[in-house]
């Protein structure tokens, strides 16, 4: 009899724990809280996508324009950033999973996406656009139809570029750089990905840059933004207004000619948004 | 999250996709599946043959074969052998659907090699006197194989081959790295456009367990239907 009751007794122990457990997961509302709570902000970023987000080789950390935000949001809220790395695919789903705090992960705030995700004030603009090699004689999009293109996994890239080109053949890859191999190794007629990374892409391309061309047109005019969970109004409120203080401080300005301006491999000389709006 | 809801992804557009993307898979595996097995069938005699080159490329092509990863041998078959074939060849295989050809190819091999161990062990499993009573009686080498061990061999040879295309089937996801529009690279294009991950992988699960199941169905009749026999 008192083995039972001893056992009954650490049933009944379990089965609080467990409740306890589970009440704690719903009890955690506010999540500027919880960020507050463990001292860090985790940022999803990709770390494939230079500049935006990639690994320096020489420090083996990951660094850029993602990056920088994730760390400009975090000490606003007093916390230490936390750049963690995710596939393109895989952004969305990890954020919705409570995995990553918010996304600095060249995410493009689309309308289809507002039913997932809340977005910040946009905090880059870009287009984007396709490469191809030069002696295709391709110059415009619309000399892409019925060839095949390259891109990555998960992104806008595909489905913008079906809008553009109904009748192209996309094979996408888990990350951009093995895409843009796919192209140099001839596989497809172009690579499509946002301007900046592109531009990046051509600009590592030295001596060979003379067998590519970027086209003019773009695909799309892409507003990209932080990602943050649904309902979480405290914490957006708070991401945007530090985004707003970077704009105001002119900080903003420096991240940009910093990853983009005249000395990156990138060369813009004007900035042509303002983090100050989350249109689209 | 939101709630439950498979309605969401089977679409028309989407369900197309995916359908799209199941027959692909079944394609990719029918066509490994008749490519490997009379591959796996050489490799298994040049194992056993008696001439030492045979043995030792039978030996090279299992071991080599087996011990590195399918993920590793597919993105080499598609981003580094096409740059080592001659440029005629290279031309062409881009211009037939090289995603395919080279999901095709690298699963091949890798299947080929875990085939010819089954067979090879399937032949050794008939006892050594058989053949050589053969062979005194006068059988040539492959005659002998052909027309005294393999019928034997081959009761204890199809539950493991069997097995073996059930992991051919669950390795075809693997080819959605190299951009063949297999079942995998069709569930994250859903999953992407629908944002509902959930209900599109419980689909996939569903199609790729339906297919499991029919082949462990199989092998459980085969082995049902025709025991084996010991000599």
């Amino acid at each position: 009899m008192k083995s039972l009751l001893n056992v009954s007794h650490w049933a009944a122990q379990l089965c609080v724990a467990l409740a306890g457990l589970i009440s704690v997961q719903s009890a955690a509302a506010d999540q500027l809280a919880d960020i507050r709570q463990k001292g860090e902000l985790v940022c999803g970023v990709l770390g494939t996508d230079e500049p935006m987000s990639f690994i320096d080789p020489k420090t083996r950390s990951l660094v850029g324009y993602d990056v920088d935000l994730c760390a400009a949001v975090a000490k606003k809220i007093g916390v230490t950033p936390k750049p963690k790395q995710l596939a393109v695919a895989a952004r969305i789903p990890e954020l919705q999973q409570g995995r990553v705090d918010i996304l600095a992960a060249t995410l493009t705030h689309t309308k289809e996406r507002e039913a997932v995700v809340d977005f910040s004030l946009n905090v880059f603009v870009t287009g984007q656009k396709v490469m191809v090699r030069r002696d295709s004689g391709i110059t415009k999009v619309a000399q892409l139809a019925g060839k095949k293109v390259v891109t990555v996994k998960g992104g806008t890239q595909e489905p913008n570029m079906r809008k553009a080109v109904p009748t192209v053949d996309v094979v996408t890859f888990e990350t951009a750089p093995q895409a843009f191999v796919a192209l140099q190794q001839r596989k497809a007629a172009g690579f499509v990905n946002d301007e900046v990374s592109l531009l990046d892409a051509f600009g590592k391309l030295g001596d060979a840059q003379k067998d590519y061309v970027v086209l003019p047109d773009s695909i799309s005019v892409e507003a990209i933004a932080l990602g943050l969970r649904k309902g979480e109004p405290a914490l957006k409120t708070l991401v945007n207004d530090a985004l707003r203080e970077l704009e105001q401080s002119g900080q903003a300005q420096q991240l940009f000619f910093k990853w983009f301006g005249p000395t990156s491999r990138l060369k813009y000389r004007t900035r042509s948004f303002k983090i100050d709006s989350d249109r689209i | 999250m939101p709630h439950f809801d498979l309605a969401a992804v089977l679409t028309d557009e989407f369900r197309g996709w995916l359908l799209q993307g199941l027959l692909l898979s079944l394609e990719l595996m029918a066509t490994t599946w008749l490519l490997a097995v009379p591959l796996a069938t050489f490799t298994a005699l040049c194992r056993l043959s008696s001439l030492a080159p045979a043995r030792w490329l039978g030996f090279v092509l299992v071991e080599g074969i087996r011990n590195i990863p399918l993920l590793v041998q597919l993105l080499f078959w598609y981003f580094a052998v096409p740059e080592l074939l001659p440029e005629s060849v290279r031309a062409w295989l881009y211009e037939h659907n090289a995603e395919f050809i080279c999901a095709a190819g690298g699963l091949t091999l890798y299947t080929s090699a875990f085939m010819a161990e089954d067979i090879r062990s399937g032949i050794r499993a008939v006892p050594i006197t058989q053949l050589e009573a053969a062979r005194a009686l006068g059988f040539s080498f492959l005659a002998s194989m052909r027309r005294i061990v393999l019928p034997q061999a081959i009761r204890i040879i199809v539950p493991p081959l069997i097995s073996q295309s059930l992991n051919l089937w669950k390795n075809t996801s693997v080819a959605t790295v190299i951009g063949t529009a297999e079942l995998m690279y069709q569930a994250q294009r859903v999953e992407t456009a629908s944002f509902r991950g959930v209900e599109t992988f419980t689909l996939t699960t569903v199609a790729y367990l339906s297919v499991s199941l029919t082949i462990t169905a199989l092998a459980v009749w085969f082995q049902r239907r025709f025991p084996v026999r010991t000599a």
